[in-house]
């Protein structure tokens, strides 16, 4: 089973540097793939949101990688980690422990072999760790707040970590879940404009935010 | 920055072939493929670009029509366009909705979102009747630039190009301004894996003609839907060569029937020097 979901990521990705974070290399469905402009009943996969190297979680990798100094030989948790960029980022910047977490068992296979191909070691976790105390320094989250439900559920949670000392990363291109009264628990860290071939990818998209939740 | 609102409808689909019920009270929609009309593709790009090049600051799709509207709506939304509105507008209410009524909902729509753009197809490709623009237009009391084929910022609002008969018009617009889309305005993007995705998640707010005050009491009525009608036949007479008293009698025989002599290849010269050389070896000049 293992294998053959291997052998199927292999087979429908391409190993991609063009991003904004090319010292990183990644296996994604880009637009020289075959899915790429395949209707989703066509896809092998289900909601492959690892597949994609999404703009929010594009912006806290390189925040991270920009940053080495906030990761390094602390524990850091990528939460919704998706095809792990922040996670195997925070292992570049030799955190004490880096951890790829989603809900997606393909997302962790994804994940393990997107580590492998930069030489890093990362730990995986598919608890869904929202709502749970978390035992780490430092939550990353890119691109997670596409969903209005979602969000209410997630920002809550992240909050109370924030209060507890950690601290919290999001990364995002501006989407439906940070509402203007969210952004307002948030201070903008840094703002990175999407290389060209990403903002194609991403219809609407131009820039991508990094933003801290504040501890209070 | 500008907010801009956008119409879509779902149409039945470019490539296939209509045909009339045999009541002759429409045209078969049941089974048949749909799609959003092709000029509200246009526009919805234009408003996606307008985001792009940071002059819109969000934008807004709204269909009027059934359920099925909301799949529509979902193209818009994965060609990025930020969030839905869908106006629910089904059975016999639809059949009978008209272009006033789709005016009267964006019109309202557009004060109650606090749009200063609005953008939609210059028709649609099933009833074709080219009112909705002008009409939100009037009922807003807001200038109109229609059949644009390019439309670009300028210091107080927008220069509109327009297609007209014989030529292109180019009128200056304050903003808020209605914007109906032509054919050149621009080539629509696809929908693509990852912005179908994410697409499922955005926004989409359902709302009736009542909540918007919008009465959609029929204007008129349909008497009777009819093929085209066929191309008259040109006449074709037909002959024979005894009737004309002529004698069909053979005065030849064919002996064979053969391919014609395939040609030689000739040969390539380096230079005109050695052409020349050749002609004359060959007893040609």
């Amino acid at each position: 089973m293992r294998n053959q979901l291997v052998s199927q990521i292999i087979k429908h990705t391409i190993v991609s540097r063009a991003h904004l974070t090319p010292e990183m290399a990644l296996r994604l469905l880009t637009p020289q793939c075959s899915l790429w402009s395949a209707p989703p009943e066509e896809n092998p996969f289900k909601d492959p949101y690892w597949a994609f190297y999404w703009p929010g979680g594009q912006a806290s990798a390189r925040y991270i990688l920009d940053n080495k100094h906030l990761v390094k030989g602390r524990v850091v948790v990528d939460v919704g980690c998706g095809c792990g960029a922040s996670a195997i980022a925070a292992a570049m910047g030799n955190a004490r422990r880096a951890v790829a977490n989603d809900i997606d068992p393909v997302a962790i296979l994804a994940s393990q072999l997107n580590a492998q191909l930069n030489g890093v070691a990362i730990d995986t976790s598919s608890e869904d760790l929202v709502g749970t105390v978390c035992s780490c320094d430092l939550v990353v989250v890119g691109d997670m707040l596409y969903d209005e439900e979602f969000a209410d559920r997630l920002f809550s949670w992240l909050t109370r970590l924030a209060r507890d000392g950690k601290l919290v990363l999001i990364g995002d291109p501006g989407r439906d879940g940070l509402t203007g009264e969210r952004r307002s628990q948030l201070s903008l860290m840094r703002s990175y404009p999407l290389p060209k071939n990403i903002c194609e990818e991403n219809h609407g998209y131009t820039d991508a935010n990094v933003w801290r939740l504040k501890a209070d | 920055m500008s907010r801009v609102l956008v119409g879509v409808k779902r149409v039945i689909d470019y490539a296939v072939k209509i045909r009339v019920k045999p009541d002759k009270s429409g045209v078969v929609t049941d089974g048949v493929k749909h799609s959003m009309n092709p000029f509200d593709e246009i526009a919805v790009e234009e408003a996606v670009r307008m985001k792009e090049k940071k002059l819109a600051s969000e934008v807004i799709a709204v269909s009027c029509g059934p359920a099925q509207s909301q799949e529509t709506l979902r193209t818009a939304l994965a060609m990025g366009a930020d969030r839905a509105i869908h106006v629910e507008v089904a059975g016999a209410e639809y059949e009978t909705m008209q272009p006033i009524h789709v005016a009267k909902i964006l019109a309202k729509l557009s004060k109650d979102e606090k749009a200063d753009i609005v953008i939609v197809g210059k028709q649609a490709i099933d009833d074709d009747s080219n009112q909705t623009a002008q009409m939100t237009a009037a009922l807003l009391d807001w200038p109109q630039g229609t059949f644009a084929s390019k439309v670009e910022k300028t210091d107080a609002g927008l220069t509109v190009t327009r297609e007209i008969d014989g030529g292109l018009e180019t009128i200056k617009t304050k903003v808020p301004v209605v914007i109906s889309a032509d054919l050149r305005l621009n080539e629509p993007r696809y929908a693509t894996l990852p912005n179908i995705m994410k697409a499922k998640k955005k926004p989409l707010k359902k709302l009736t003609a009542k909540d918007l005050g919008v009465d959609l009491a029929p204007r008129i009525k349909v008497i009777n839907v009819e093929d085209p009608p066929k191309a008259k036949k040109k006449p074709l007479k037909k002959l024979t060569a005894k009737d004309l008293g002529v004698d069909l009698a053979p005065r030849i025989k064919v002996i064979s029937v053969e391919d014609p002599p395939v040609r030689q290849a000739g040969s390539i010269v380096p230079d005109v020097d050695t052409l020349v050389a050749k002609l004359k070896e060959g007893g040609h000049v």
